[in-house]
C-alpha cells in the first residue's frame, strides 16, 4: 500500500474526473456515465438509522438502498433506455455538486480512496420544490491505462427518512 | 381514546360513498383529502390493529424501536422479561419524548427534561426530588408510560389504541392462511434482512394498500419495461392468471398470479421448497406450490409481496419477500417502511441474494416500485382536485365471478388474479369503520 500523499496532478485528475461523471449524470449520458466505471466496480447505497451517540453503529452495516454492480448499474440504464422507465419520464433535472474532494492513497497501489460531499439538486415537471440530498461519498478510484475509473462508491445519505418519492437518479 | 364528532353532512356522505361499495363504485377524492385524513386517524387508526414491528428487529433484551400508530410515537421494546410492551414515547411528567432514536438497546429510559427513569416496560421507578419534592404525593405504579395493547402472529407484532378491539387472531379473520406464505418460509420463520427503507412520499396511504391487495392489472402497463427486457415469468397474455383472495368483513386480501407451467415453489432452495411441503398445511402447500407472485395487504396499511426476481432477466432467479407499513402523515402523505424479509433457515448466500434482487427490484430506489410510487404522486395530486370531488371509480371488475370451488384456502377467492373484488373488500371494511361499524 503507498502510504504518500497523492500528489497535486493526481488530485486535479480526481476531480477532473468526478467532474466529469457527474456531468455525465446531469446531462443524462448514462452510457458515457457506465465508461466511467470499472468492470468489478461495487456501487453502494446504506441505509442511515437515526441512534443514539454512543450507538455501534448509525450506518446499517445489512441494509442497502443500492447494492449494485455494474452489471445491474447497466440494467437501470437499459431500463431508462426503454419507453416505459415511467419515474423519469419526463425526467429528473438534477445537478451534482461535487466538494470537498480528499484524495488518500487506497489499499492497492493503483488506487485511491477519494471522499467527497455530494449536494444533489433534483426537479422534477412543474413542481417548485426541488428534493435535496446531501451525500458523503467514499469512493475507490483506480488508476488505468489512459485514465481513472470508478472501482467503488460508497455514498450516504445524511437524511435517515429520505424525501422525495423515489429514487430513479443516480448518486 | 375519545374521538370527536363531525358534522352531520360528513356523516351523511361517508354513509353515501360506502352504499356505493358494493356497486362497484368509490370517490377519487377520499384519496387525498383533509377531512377524511383527519376522521380516518380517529375511526380506522385508532382502532384497527395496526403493525407496529417484526420481533425480529428486536430480538434481545433492551431492544427497541419506535413506531406509530395514527400520529401517536410508540416505544416497542422487548422487556428484561422477553415479553413485548408498547408504550407511548412520551414522558408523564411534561410530556417530552423519552426516545429520540429509531432504534437501539436500552433497559430504562431516562428523560433528558427532569429525569424521570423508565423501565423499557413503562414502569417508573426513578424520580429525582421525590421525598423534597412530591411529599408523599405521588405514586409511582400511577404514572408509568401509557401503554398500547399489543398481540403477534408468527413474528408480526400489532398494536391497537381501543380496548375493546376483538382478538388479533379474529380481527385477521383466517388471512394467517396467506400471511404464512411471507412467515413461514421454514420452521424458523422468517426475519428481517435489516433496519427498514424509510422515506416520504407524496402518496395516500390508501393507494399502495390498494396496490398492494393485489392489483395484477397495472403489472404489464405500469412495469411494462420488466416485461421489456424479459423480467417476468409471465407474459403479458398470461398475466391476468391467478386467483383474488379476500377476507369478506375484514378488509384483508391477497393476489395469487399464476403462470401456466410453472415449476412448483419455483425460485425457492430445494431445502426450503421441502421445508415448507412439510411444515405448512396440505391446503397451504397445495395454493403455495403454484403461486407465482402473492401480493396482500392486511387491513389497513400493512402489505406483503413476494415474487421470483433474478438479477439478469430471464435467469431463474430467487424468492424475494417484502414488507411494508404505509404510515399517513397527511392527506395524501405517507411515510414508507419498506423492509426485506428473509427465511431464517435459509443459506447466508441465499439470503444475500434475495437481498439484492429485493434492491434492485424494490423500496425506494426499485426498478419497479419507482415506478409504482410515480403514478402514486400524480393518482394523489389529481384526486385533490375541486373537480375530483364529483369522481367516482369503477371497481366492478369481476362484480359477477363466482367463487373458484376448487380452490383450497379460505376467504372470498375469485379468478382471475386481475379482479376488483378484493378492492370492493377493502373499501367496504375501510367505509365500515369510517362509519363507526367497526
Ligand atoms: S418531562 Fe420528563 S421528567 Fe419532566
Ligand atoms: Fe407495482
Amino acid at each position: 500500500m503507498a502510504s504518500e500523499k497523492p500528489d497535486r496532478d493526481t488530485v486535479l485528475d480526481v476531480t477532473d474526473f468526478l467532474y466529469r461523471e457527474a456531468l455525465a449524470l446531469d446531462e443524462r449520458r448514462y452510457r458515457d456515465w457506465l465508461d466511467h466505471l470499472a468492470d468489478d466496480a461495487r456501487y453502494v447505497v446504506p441505509l442511515r438509522v437515526t441512534r443514539e451517540g454512543q450507538a455501534d453503529w448509525e450506518v446499517s452495516p445489512t441494509s442497502r438502498i443500492f447494492d449494485d454492480d455494474k452489471r445491474t448499474l447497466t440494467l437501470r440504464v437499459e431500463r431508462l433506455e426503454t419507453d416505459f422507465a415511467w419515474a423519469e419520464q419526463p425526467p429528473s433535472r438534477t445537478r451534482h455538486y461535487v466538494t470537498n474532494i480528499v484524495a488518500d492513497p487506497g489499499e492497492r497501489a493503483d488506487e485511491l480512496l477519494v471522499s467527497s460531499n455530494c449536494l444533489i439538486y433534483r426537479s422534477r415537471g412543474d413542481s417548485i420544490e426541488p428534493n435535496f440530498y446531501s451525500i458523503a461519498r467514499k469512493d475507490t478510484i483506480r488508476r488505468v491505462d489512459g485514465g481513472l475509473l470508478l472501482a467503488r462508491r460508497y455514498a450516504v445519505i445524511d437524511q435517515s427518512v429520505i424525501n422525495g418519492h423515489n429514487l430513479s437518479i443516480l448518486l | 381514546m375519545a374521538t370527536r364528532p363531525i358534522g352531520s353532512g360528513a356523516e351523511a356522505e361517508l354513509e353515501r360513498i360506502r352504499e356505493g361499495v358494493p356497486h362497484g363504485r368509490f370517490p377519487a377524492h377520499v384519496f387525498n383529502d383533509q377531512e377524511i385524513f383527519d376522521v380516518e386517524q380517529e375511526r380506522v387508526f385508532a382502532k384497527a390493529w395496526c403493525f407496529l414491528a417484526h420481533e425480529s428487529e428486536i430480538p434481545n433484551r433492551g431492544d427497541y424501536v419506535t413506531r406509530y400508530i395514527a400520529n401517536n410515537n410508540l416505544i416497542v421494546a422487548r422487556a428484561e422479561s422477553g415479553e413485548i410492551h408498547a408504550s407511548l414515547n412520551m414522558c408523564r411528567h411534561r410530556g417530552n419524548m423519552m426516545c429520540k432514536s429509531e432504534m437501539g438497546n436500552a433497559s430504562h429510559f431516562r428523560c433528558s427534561y427532569h429525569g424521570w427513569v423508565y423501565k423499557n416496560s413503562g414502569e417508573l421507578v426513578g424520580v429525582p426530588y421525590m421525598k423534597e419534592g412530591y411529599e408523599g404525593r405521588l405514586d409511582k405504579r400511577d404514572w408509568g408510560l401509557i401503554k398500547v395493547r399489543t398481540e403477534t402472529y408468527a413474528g408480526l407484532v400489532f398494536g391497537t389504541l381501543d380496548p375493546n378491539a376483538p382478538p388479533l387472531d379474529e380481527y385477521l379473520g383466517g388471512f394467517q392462511f396467506y400471511l404464512d406464505l411471507y412467515l413461514k418460509q421454514g420452521s424458523s420463520g422468517s426475519e428481517v434482512h435489516g433496519p427498514p427503507d424509510h422515506w416520504v412520499t407524496e402518496t395516500d396511504w390508501k393507494i399502495a394498500a390498494e396496490n398492494f391487495s393485489g392489483d395484477g392489472y397495472h403489472t404489464p402497463v405500469a412495469h411494462q419495461f420488466g416485461f421489456n427486457l424479459g423480467y417476468f415469468a409471465s407474459s403479458g397474455s398470461t398475466h391476468s392468471q391467478g386467483w383474488a383472495a379476500s377476507i369478506p368483513g375484514r378488509g384483508h386480501g391477497i393476489g395469487l398470479g399464476h403462470t401456466p407451467g410453472f415449476p412448483p415453489f419455483a425460485g425457492f432452495p430445494e431445502e426450503l421448497a421441502d421445508e415448507m411441503r412439510r411444515s405448512l398445511s396440505p391446503e397451504q402447500v397445495e395454493v403455495f406450490s403454484q403461486t407465482r407472485t402473492a401480493v396482500g395487504t392486511v387491513f389497513p396499511n400493512l402489505s406483503f409481496l413476494m415474487q421470483p426476481f433474478s438479477i439478469v432477466p430471464g435467469e431463474a432467479g430467487v424468492r424475494f419477500v417484502t414488507m411494508r407499513l404505509y404510515h399517513p402523515i397527511g392527506p395524501g402523505r405517507t411515510e414508507m417502511y419498506s423492509w426485506c424479509l428473509v427465511p431464517k433457515d435459509a443459506s447466508e448466500e441465499y439470503k444475500r441474494e434475495a437481498y439484492r434482487a429485493y434492491t434492485l427490484a424494490f423500496a425506494q430506489a426499485g426498478t419497479f416500485e419507482q415506478d409504482d410510487l410515480e403514478n402514486w404522486a400524480r393518482v394523489t395530486r389529481s384526486a385533490g382536485s375541486n373537480m375530483a370531488r364529483d369522481v367516482e371509480f369503477p371497481y366492478v371488475m369481476g362484480m359477477d365471478s363466482v367463487p373458484d370451488p376448487d380452490f383450497p384456502g379460505p376467504g372470498h377467492v375469485v379468478k382471475p388474479y386481475v379482479n376488483d373484488s378484493n378492492f370492493r373488500n377493502l373499501w367496504s371494511r375501510w367505509s365500515d369503520y369510517m362509519t363507526g361499524r367497526e
